[in-house]
């Protein structure tokens, strides 16, 4: 049985091996990445920087809460939704699937071994900027003050980590049966995700109007709510009530994950394949 | 002679209009056969339109404003870049569809074709969705900056000619995405660091550290291209900052063509 674990541990290890060569084939393209993460950061960076001017507090939040806010954003960007998962669509419509179903992997843990390897390398790199960035501005970062306030984050970061996996297969899976893919990824695994998330600014300062919608979806729990807890703007009670409804969000698209992929697996007729 | 040959000119502009507005044409039936994926991309343009207005409304309703500027004005920035920046995308499209050109060999046969040969790179390709979205936004903006008074008449004119001079800068960075595609078949992340830092100039750039300005005039000119035409329909653009931008913008078309053609000579086909 342990030598059965042992070579299962050692497939995934090759998978994240391959995975991670991948993105230094083409280097020119690595490299504009990860310009392309700091310029995003630098944007939201400089926009609150002008909007606190001399200002300590606005709209609730002192400005090394907002500037660790905009930090925290990059950081679970990496984390959280960093993901090669979206592939999957296209290798649907393609027909590329086949090669993956005919290897002895696992759907769920051959994606999530290449979304590890994603994430390890947004949030190496993701550090060195954010280290760069302060070295040369040296802002005022908000930090914790009770030790509950870390471990209740971690932990709903792994939540959020495992809810955005399961909710970017499931749009992915829509391949099976649609077309257009690509549309129905960019509306809601991009659009709704970046806003509705909190990734660009906190839901908060929006009216409440829209607020109330918001947070009926699972993309506030991704982001903005670790960064409330983070912040220590949300505590006790209210915390626990946001890591339940995360695991609720989990629970469910796991489920829709599992049923859809063995609906669509059925009828997979590989067209291009 | 000159008469003969602005003839000719007019002519050929005419003749690639024609070929433009057809390919044109046939690229939106293509896009229209699939009206779900053209449903959503709609409403994911709107409703990205419409969370970063509400965003915008809601910080400037209580910071009163930004680097200087006053909310009025704020949103008039947010609404010259997406003029400009949309206009670009309709117009351009045809770069992110170059690299499987090349990389297939299949753009040997643009060469042979009685056009320019940026034409089909540049040109090869329009997103009938952006020109559903630039009406409502001309009318829109129209009606914000004149019935709030933020601009007058004249300053509408200015606006207008470096609008078109904008035009010109993005033709010119998107052939330079274009050459280096040809010589390293590498376009996608850079067309999307130009689409990046254009995205710095969705707010007045005046936010930005000095460092980070002299970047965004010289290298990739996103203050020419964004924040120039906004300042003048504002009235608060110097006449040097007109004449910067205009050389600026000139500057880059020349380099653009120039190496464009140096690609062009570096091109060998990938399988013909």
């Amino acid at each position: 049985m342990v030598k059965f674990k042992k070579r299962s541990m050692r497939k995934y290890l090759t998978l994240a091996k391959i995975t991670f060569e991948e993105y230094l084939v083409y280097r020119l393209n690595f490299v504009l990445w990860r310009f392309r993460s700091f310029v995003s950061f630098l944007t939201l960076f400089f926009f609150w920087l002008a909007i606190y001017g001399s200002r300590s507090e606005f709209l609730g939040y002192q400005k090394s809460q907002m500037l660790a806010y905009i930090v925290g954003i990059a950081v679970l960007r990496s984390i959280v939704l960093g993901s090669r998962s979206v592939d999957l669509g296209g290798q649907i419509r393609s027909g590329e699937l086949t090669k993956i179903v005919l290897r002895p992997l696992g759907i769920f843990s051959f994606w999530f071994s290449r979304d590890l390897v994603d994430k390890l390398l947004n949030i190496f790199f993701t550090f060195l900027e954010l280290a760069i960035v302060l070295a040369i501005f040296k802002f005022p970062f908000w930090f914790p003050t009770r030790l509950e306030t870390y471990i209740i984050f971690a932990f709903i970061v792994i939540l959020a980590t495992f809810l955005y996996f399961f909710l970017s297969f499931v749009i992915s899976v829509l391949a099976f049966w649609t077309e257009e893919i690509w549309a129905t990824r960019w509306l809601f695994g991009v659009i709704f995700l970046e806003f509705f998330a909190g990734a660009f600014f906190p839901i908060d300062v929006l009216p409440a109007w829209l607020q109330k919608i918001i947070y009926l979806t699972p993309f506030p729990y991704l982001v903005f709510y670790p960064l409330k807890i983070w912040l220590e703007q949300i505590s006790g009670i209210e915390a626990v009530k946001a890591i339940l409804i995360c695991f609720g969000w989990l629970l469910l698209f796991w489920w829709l994950a599992k049923n859809l992929w063995q609906k669509g697996a059925k009828n997979y007729g590989a067209y291009g394949g | 002679m000159k008469i003969k040959n602005l003839k000719l000119k007019i002519g050929q502009i005419s003749k690639l209009t024609r070929v433009w507005v057809m390919v044109s044409l046939r690229a939106a039936q293509s896009q229209l056969l699939t009206s779900w994926a053209v449903i959503l991309f709609l409403i994911g343009k709107i409703v990205r339109f419409l969370l970063f207005f509400i965003f915008l409304f809601a910080v400037l309703g209580s910071a009163k404003n930004l680097a200087g500027y006053n909310p009025q004005q704020v949103i008039l920035f947010f609404l010259v870049f997406n003029l400009v920046d949309i206009s670009i995308q309709f117009l351009f499209r045809g770069v992110y569809q170059f690299r499987p050109l090349v990389v297939s060999g299949n753009y040997d046969l643009d060469l042979l074709k009685p056009l320019p040969s940026f034409f089909r790179p540049i040109f090869g390709w329009t997103d009938i969705l952006d020109f559903f979205t630039l009406i409502p936004l001309w009318i829109y903006f129209l009606w914000f900056g004149f019935s709030q008074g933020i601009f007058k008449l004249g300053n509408f004119f200015l606006f207008l000619a470096l609008f078109a001079s904008s035009l010109v800068l993005g033709f010119a960075f998107h052939l330079i995405v274009c050459a280096v595609c040809v010589l390293t078949t590498e376009i996608d992340h850079l067309v999307w660091v130009y689409r990046d830092l254009t995205n710095m100039a969705r707010f007045p750039t005046d936010i930005y550290q000095r460092g980070i300005r002299l970047i965004l005039t010289f290298t990739i000119p996103v203050v020419i291209l964004i924040t120039v035409p906004a300042k003048a329909l504002m009235g608060i653009l110097s006449w040097q900052g007109v004449l910067g931008s205009f050389l600026i913008s000139g500057l880059f078309l020349w380099f653009s063509l120039k190496f464009w053609h140096y690609a062009l000579s570096q091109y060998s086909s990938a399988s013909s």
